[in-house]
């Protein structure tokens, strides 16, 4: 693979030490190369893209014009006031972490000013600090070996790709955005809601410019005949006749446009293989034609013109600019944007009419816009690109509008002083642009005026959660099909489709309501970049003349020479990213295909590696024709084995467009069906697990379970406790969950040691019988040997960090009021104090004891106020006991005293009943009971109890054939002392000579065998006796070794327990909630089930003694709830005059009907007494009749 | 009655093979229940010491206390003084600190790492206040090469690098399995019915050698051989019999159902136990004796009087239940 040589850079030239190996960089490269691109390159081509401002001074008439250029942005460094006085002035990643800071670098750029065409004056302008990727051309890691690593408190294995903001570990989520520069033709009927005239028919194409800039171009087809271009602007769609683009675009004849039209009219029978052309279509070149003329349009000045005019107020071009002037400008900005020569836009146009016109008469069918063939991958690099464009332009169009407002208002400013216009540049902060970056990477929201040609403005970022290492990878791998498709009533965009095989994991989706729009990419897949194999910048210019060169010498004809009826069926248009460069005749094309295929893997000429060739050949009123190149960015890539003489055996890049017209044979040695047609494939997959994602495929014998549990077993196993980092000592993340003796599963895939997962165990293999053992194991509950646990087996931890900054609680102006200390601090404690009683678990700086263990109210921080002297303690919260694993202070610099530190606190999770565990395939359970290992049973011959005992009722349905075969090839590798190769598909490696005598053999037979040689039975089973009576149990026990994952989800985290407790203020109802001390519902059904019982006694406990119990007086004779009232009155005036105590009597009055007479206390929910209430805030009254019935 | 002596068993045992840690017996003449409950006692039920309590001043290892405190308790301790010694709850001689010598052993470990090579904390590092309680220590033996064998450096407690430095105190107390798995002195007890193997020597006179050849080696363990000489059939180690039955599936399979007869004797059980070190592996085989008869003594005194409970101390506490 020659991507060899950029990992080798990303690695730097350690020794033999513990490094990522190639394949999990590998996994990472789409974030950190597309970032890469971002800094070094994407952001100087947007820089040079932007629309500089002019400003004109309405009396000097002095014009200043502003672009902005040479951006740049520096590697990661300490405030100035954070480290004064240390030597390294590098900010590292691990001090982010740990101090909530962000791993940023500073962004300066040049602004330009220039009058008139005099002298440029550069102003170097700080647009604040970046956030910089871990690992990028910007790290301070990037190159570094694992020793190194470790010594810069990081992973060995750091592999990067992701920003740290404020201390958390974020990314940006790979999006599926449409193909760029691929014409499709599409059908909806949402089109017709453009007008009367608008069929449900259109072709679009996404064009993205050199620096990641994109706009889509829709060009729909009309029931007239004609055909309208659209195409957003401010989030606003403008339809413009097609004719009238085509005809401001290049000067010509209104009979070439026709002649080019109807190039595609051949003479051929309509069933013909490709024809796209019917007898309609010069009648519709006439529409087109006579649509431009109804304007009174006829020469390419008059179009510019009118364009021109009906855009002038929309976009921001100076007052200058005539009105041809900004027609071109719509074209150059709007209009196939890919394209810079208006003559290849000119071809490009005509091209969608053909496809069009196909399209509507049902010669070329729809392409399918939800199929991967016409996706490509927004990269987190292209993302920021285009946005820090947008923001950075936004700014300078506001320092102009600033500018032209101060110049409206005092005619005394002058443009031409510098420093006027400096204080009116410091007005319009630029530092705001990275803030924006900063947000957009903190709460994944777009904020954007043009939406960037994106779909969606939320969800674009991810925290990637190191909870165990495979659910950190899944983050880097997955892709999402955008936040519009989740909201979507139809299910046909979730569905798995042929296309996406080999790029997009079948398996690893979840299930719910993402399921099918989250997908996660194949191991294998990369993303192509704007690198080549080399690593070297590609050149477009070089690939295009490289490509054209090759096909003009196999018979291309190129596009410059201008000729009519070169269309299909006898001729097919070449594109290269979008762009025609030339024609060939049809039979011409397989061999020029397959010598493009050659030149890729010999690397010939500038042809690069990676270059998508898509031939699509003539179908009868199939896709439409012709043969598509792409050498972008942005693509899919997989590898796959070339057959073809030449090359056999090389490895060959292949994207999602050419693999669906491309014949890939599986590596089985079979037809695979196509018995007669299998001589055509010119390729072969390199590995059946080709197509599973890094989580699917480190499911062993997943191609022996039903389809669904291997699907559970990706979710699983990223919510398996196991080890999140090798670096825990140096990490502040809020919470982390660790098991404490992992092992390295005995049965695993070649995939396990490949990406190098013993790095991070997940599990335990556990000792598993299978049998209905005690009754606990029913229902998916599983028994422990409580000895195993006790011996170690899945006991584990949580991690819990605290900050503590004290600089939140400053109010702006105030001196440091609040330091870390106890109260007796600094000399003694003060007069009258009382005595300090929480020495033994702070300190005198204030802060804990490491190790000291804390149980619920302990205090663990003290905050004094040095002006009033008090203490303020921090206290456990929570039922659980915790220790003081480690504290540090943050962010201190050497004058100013501790402001902030952050106290991460371990708690102890050993398995308890109702903890959830799980096997690798999908069988989840929970721990029912911890059984004494003298009343498991044992094994009469080795005298082994299982570890784990599952109910055999766990198999049948769900047929996980897998874990059966895994726990007894566990058994022989247990036995033998060696690992278990459990790859999925083994059989269909034709290159694996190892198991290639017997082929034909089960695994059954060939581990039973195995089983038998070392005194076993041959099908796993073994005789037991029962520990209780130690009689031999009446069956046979299937009893073997497999792996198990404790899952994150435990009781202590969820029980939820309550007698009396925490009541809702209003209602006097029981809360919810678990953090409060709530209880759970009891809802409507629970009620019906306890009246269905005739449980009356129990039901007015639940819900009227043990909730809103109360008493309430009732004015019997007007029936009012809330007319009673207490008062308070004087027994007798005269014992009050004598000073007697305790004269004084409570009654209870109505008040309306003015007595304390019949009035009666009367039990009823509180609720109800509220009910009243708010009746009567409503002018409803409540009367309630009292009686003895 | 006298149809109630005809009852009493007079169970035998035979020793077979006998190791440090390592017995093999057979039990004969006594009930399945019998035997259960000696292996039950033996891995429950058998005092042992071990660590379990540990007050650690100093720990700069990768490992943090409560892991480290873990692995401590997982070595086994020599514990031949387990049965003479108390409970430490029970002990009246100390207050339940453990510092006292009827009930705890007080053991320390002070290393720290001043090279660059790792430096690994073995059980060999702990020192202990009493010569007879140290850890197991299997093997002594020394490689050719005066390298130390894997076994002979002990049981690795956590490595340190430079710098890094491990100081405390740990009590080992009496316990047993049930309270515990550190306290279990048995790695494993397991005990089978002796097999008694007929052989319908007619039936089997049908069998062609190749038959007769294919039909032993259908036995996953070898019970059966051909003998090369007469070419019968005979049985060379019954005791290998796993009541697995594959024989007589294939013997069925083969049409010749009765080839062999197999019974399983209730009266008479091979057992096999392994220790773990902390006590001679015969010695926990009379120890759990030991105990058995105790209780039972229990059961019957208990009946009588209502102070017998007390009067057996830590017994009646194993009667209501295991003092849990």
């Amino acid at each position: 693979m020659g991507k060899a040589k950029m990992n080798a850079a990303r690695m730097g030239s350690g020794g033999p030490e513990v490094v990522a190996p190639e394949q999990l960089l590998d996994l990472m490269g789409p974030h950190i190369d597309s970032f890469d691109y971002f800094v070094n390159r994407g952001l100087q081509s947007a820089v040079q893209n932007m629309q500089s401002v002019e400003v004109v001074h309405p009396v000097s008439n002095v014009n200043l014009r502003m672009w902005l250029d040479k951006p740049v942005v520096n590697r990661p460094m300490k405030d100035q006031k954070d480290g004064a006085l240390s030597l390294d002035q590098r900010l590292l990643p691990t001090e982010c972490r740990m101090g909530g800071l962000s791993y940023r670098g500073s962004l300066t750029a040049d602004l330009c000013l220039q009058y008139a065409s005099g002298n440029v004056v550069r102003n170097s302008m700080s647009f604040g600090r970046m956030p910089i990727m871990v690992k990028s051309s910007l790290c301070h890691l990037r190159g570094l070996d694992g020793r190194k690593m470790v010594a810069n408190k990081e992973e060995a294995m750091e592999m990067g790709g992701y920003f740290i903001c404020n201390g958390i570990e974020r990314i940006i989520r790979l999006l599926i955005i449409p193909k760029r520069n691929l014409v499709v033709g599409v059908k909806r009927a949402t089109f017709k809601n453009r007008g009367s005239a608008y069929s449900d028919k259109a072709v679009m194409i996404r064009c993205v410019k050199h620096d990641q800039s994109a706009v889509t171009l829709r060009m729909y087809y009309l029931n007239t005949g004609g055909s309208n271009l659209g195409f957003s602007l401010r989030k606003q769609e403008f339809l413009i006749p097609v004719g009238l683009i085509i005809k401001a675009l290049v000067d010509t004849s209104d009979r070439e446009i026709y002649e080019q039209l109807i190039s595609v009219q051949s003479g051929y029978d309509k069933s013909t293989k490709g024809v796209v052309g019917s007898q309609f279509v010069s009648q519709r070149a006439r529409i087109i034609l006579e649509d431009v003329q109804r304007l009174n349009l006829f020469t390419r000045i008059q179009c510019l013109q009118y364009i021109g005019e009906r855009f002038k107020h929309l976009l921001d071009v100076p007052a200058s600019y005539s009105s041809a002037k900004v027609g071109e400008k719509v074209l150059e900005d709007y209009i196939l944007v890919n394209l810079d020569n208006p003559r290849d836009k000119f071809n490009m146009l005509i091209f969608m009419l053909h496809k069009l016109f196909a399209l509507a008469d049902g010669l070329a069918s729809p392409d399918n816009a939800d199929a991967l063939q016409h996706h490509e991958i927004l990269l987190p690099g292209h993302l920021l690109t285009i946005f820090v464009k947008e923001r950075m332009q936004e700014w300078l169009y506001r320092v102009k509008a600033l500018l032209v407002k101060e110049i409206e208002d005092k005619p005394a400013f002058n443009l031409q002083d510098s420093t006027q216009v400096q204080k009116i540049l410091e007005k319009v902060p630029a530092s705001d642009v990275s803030k924006k970056v900063e947000y957009l990477l903190n709460t994944g929201n777009l904020v954007t005026q043009s939406g960037l040609d994106l779909q969606q403005s939320t969800g674009f970022t991810l925290v990637a959660e190191k909870l165990n290492f495979l659910r950190y990878i899944s983050h880097f791998r997955s892709v999402h099909r955008g936040a519009f498709f989740a909201t979507l009533r139809t299910t046909l965009v979730r569905k798995l489709l042929p296309e996406s095989w080999g790029f997009m994991c079948p398996v690893h989706t979840p299930d719910g309501s993402p399921c099918g729009l989250l997908n996660h990419l194949t191991a294998a897949c990369l993303i192509s970049t704007d690198l080549d194999a080399r690593g070297l910048v590609r050149q477009p210019l070089k690939i295009r003349k490289a490509v054209t060169s090759e096909l003009v010498s196999v018979g291309m004809l190129p596009s410059v020479l201008s000729m009519a009826r070169v269309a299909p069926p006898d001729f097919l248009t070449v594109h290269l990213d979008g762009r025609i460069i030339g024609h060939m005749r049809t039979l011409d094309i397989p061999p020029a295909v397959a010598h493009l295929r050659h030149c890729k893997v010999a690397k010939i000429a500038d042809i690069p590696s990676d270059l998508e060739v898509a031939y699509v050949p003539c179908t009868s009123a199939g896709a439409y024709p012709g043969l598509f190149l792409f050498s972008t960015p942005g693509r899919m890539l997989r590898p796959v084995k070339c057959l073809s003489p030449q090359d056999k055996g090389a490895l060959e890049l292949i994207g999602p467009y050419e693999q669906a017209y491309m014949e890939i044979k599986c590596p089985d040695g079979t037809d695979g069906g196509t018995t007669g047609i299998s001589s055509y494939a010119t390729h072969e997959e390199t590995h059946a697990l080709a197509m599973l994602s890094v989580v699917a495929s480190l499911t062993p014998w997943s191609d022996h379970n039903q389809s669904p549990r291997n699907m559970y077993q990706c979710q699983m196993g990223k919510q398996t406790m196991g080890t999140p980092c090798q670096a825990l000592q140096f990490r502040a993340d809020n919470k982390l969950y660790r098991i404490q003796s992992p092992q390295t599963p005995v049965a695993r895939t070649e995939n396990w040691a490949k990406f190098n997962v013993d790095q991070f165990p997940t599990g335990t293999n556990a000792i598993v019988a299978v049998l209905a053992y005690t009754g606990y194991d029913m229902e998916d509950a599983m028994i422990l040997n409580k000895s195993a646990v006790e011996r170690g087996m899945f006991h584990g931890q949580i991690y819990k960090t605290e900050t503590i900054d004290l600089t939140r609680m400053r109010r702006k102006g105030d001196g440091i009021v609040n330091v870390f200390a106890r109260s007796d601090a600094a000399g003694g404690p003060k007069r009258g104090a009382p005595p300090v009683q929480n020495s033994n678990f702070v300190d005198t700086d204030g802060l804990p004891y490491i190790g000291q263990t804390l149980v619920e109210n302990n205090p663990y921080c003290s905050v004094l106020n040095t002006v009033t002297g008090n203490a303020k303690m921090s206290k456990l919260k929570g039922g659980d006991r915790a220790v003081v694993d480690f504290v540090a202070a943050v962010g201190t610099g050497p004058k100013e005293p501790m402001q902030k530190v952050s106290i991460r606190m371990r708690y102890g999770r050993n398995p308890v009943i109702g903890d959830k565990f799980s096997s690798r395939h999908g069988q989840k359970g929970v721990l029912s009971q911890q059984w004494p290992d003298i009343d498991m049973p044992f094994s009469a011959v080795t005298g082994m109890r299982p570890d784990l005992i599952i109910n055999p009722h766990a198999f049948p349905s769900r047929m996980t054939i897998g874990m059966l075969l895994e726990s007894m090839a566990a058994k022989v590798g247990i036995l033998k002392g060696e690992f278990i190769n459990a790859t999925p598909f083994q059989k269909c490696a034709a290159d694996s000579k190892s198991s290639h005598k017997n082929k034909d053999e089960s695994l059954v037979d060939k581990y039973g065998k195995q089983l038998k040689e070392y005194g076993f039975n041959y099908h796993g089973t073994e005789v037991m006796y029962s520990g209780v009576l130690g009689t031999e149990l009446t069956c046979e026990i299937y009893i073997g070794c497999v792996y198990y994952q404790r899952l994150r989800h435990m009781v202590g985290d969820k029980y939820q327990v309550r007698s009396t407790g925490a009541v809702n203020p209003v209602t006097r109802q029981p809360v919810k909630g678990r953090k409060f001390g709530g209880g759970i519902r009891f809802g409507e059904m629970e009620r019906d089930s306890l009246l269905a019982h005739g449980a009356a006694y129990l039901l007015h406990d639940r819900l009227h003694t043990c909730s809103d119990y109360h008493t309430a007086d009732i004015c019997v004779r007007c029936g009012s709830l809330l007319s009673t009232t207490p008062v308070i009155q004087q027994k007798s005036s005269a014992a009050f005059a004598m000073g007697l105590g305790s004269s004084k009597e409570s009654k209870v009055i109505c008040r309306v009907c003015n007595s304390s007479r019949d009035i009666e206390l009367v039990a009823m929910p509180y609720v109800f007494r509220y009910l009243a209430s708010e009746l009567a805030a409503m002018n409803i009254k409540l009367t309630l009749t009292i009686g003895n019935g | 009655m006298d149809t109630v002596t005809s009852y009493t068993r007079f169970p035998t045992v035979r020793i077979r093979e006998l190791k440090d840690d390592y017995i093999k017996f057979e039990l004969k003449d006594t009930d399945p229940s019998i035997a259960n409950a000696l292996r039950r006692i033996m891995i429950a039920e058998v005092p042992t010491l071990a660590i379990d309590l540990v007050e650690i001043e100093t720990n700069s290892s990768v490992l943090n206390d409560e892991f480290l405190s873990h692995r401590l308790g997982l070595i086994p301790l020599k514990s031949e003084r387990a049965m003479e010694m108390r409970l430490s709850r029970d002990c009246d001689a100390c207050d339940g600190d453990g510092s006292c010598m009827y009930c705890s052993v007080e053991f320390t470990l002070n290393v720290k790492c001043t090279s660059d090579q790792t430096l690994d904390v073995t059980s060999h590092d702990l020192i202990s206040s009493d010569p007879s309680v140290v850890p197991v220590d299997n093997n002594l033996a020394q490689d050719i090469n005066g390298f130390d064998a894997p076994e002979a450096r002990g049981i690795l407690i956590v490595k340190l690098r430079r710098g890094q430095e491990l100081k405390l105190r740990a009590i080992a107390r009496k316990g047993i399995g049930k309270d515990h798995a550190k306290w279990s002195p048995a790695a494993t007890v397991a005990f089978q019915f002796e097999p008694e193997i007929h052989i319908n020597e007619a039936l089997m006179e049908s069998l062609s050698l190749e038959e007769k050849k294919e039909w032993v080696d259908s036995c996953p363990t070898k019970v059966f051989e051909v003998d090369p000489q007469t070419q019968q059939v005979v049985v060379v180690d019954a005791e290998a019999y796993t009541y697995d039955e594959e024989i007589l599936k294939k013997a069925e399979a083969m049409g010749k159902t009765g080839l062999v007869d197999i019974i399983s004797r209730d009266d008479s059980f091979i057992f096999t136990v392994e220790s773990t070190g902390a006590i001679q592996a015969s010695q926990m085989f009379i120890n759990a004796i030991e105990i058995l008869k105790t209780k039972l003594d229990a059961v019957r005194l208990s009946f009588d009087t209502e102070e017998a409970d007390d009067q057996f101390g830590e017994l009646g506490a194993h009667m209501r239940g295991g003092g849990m």
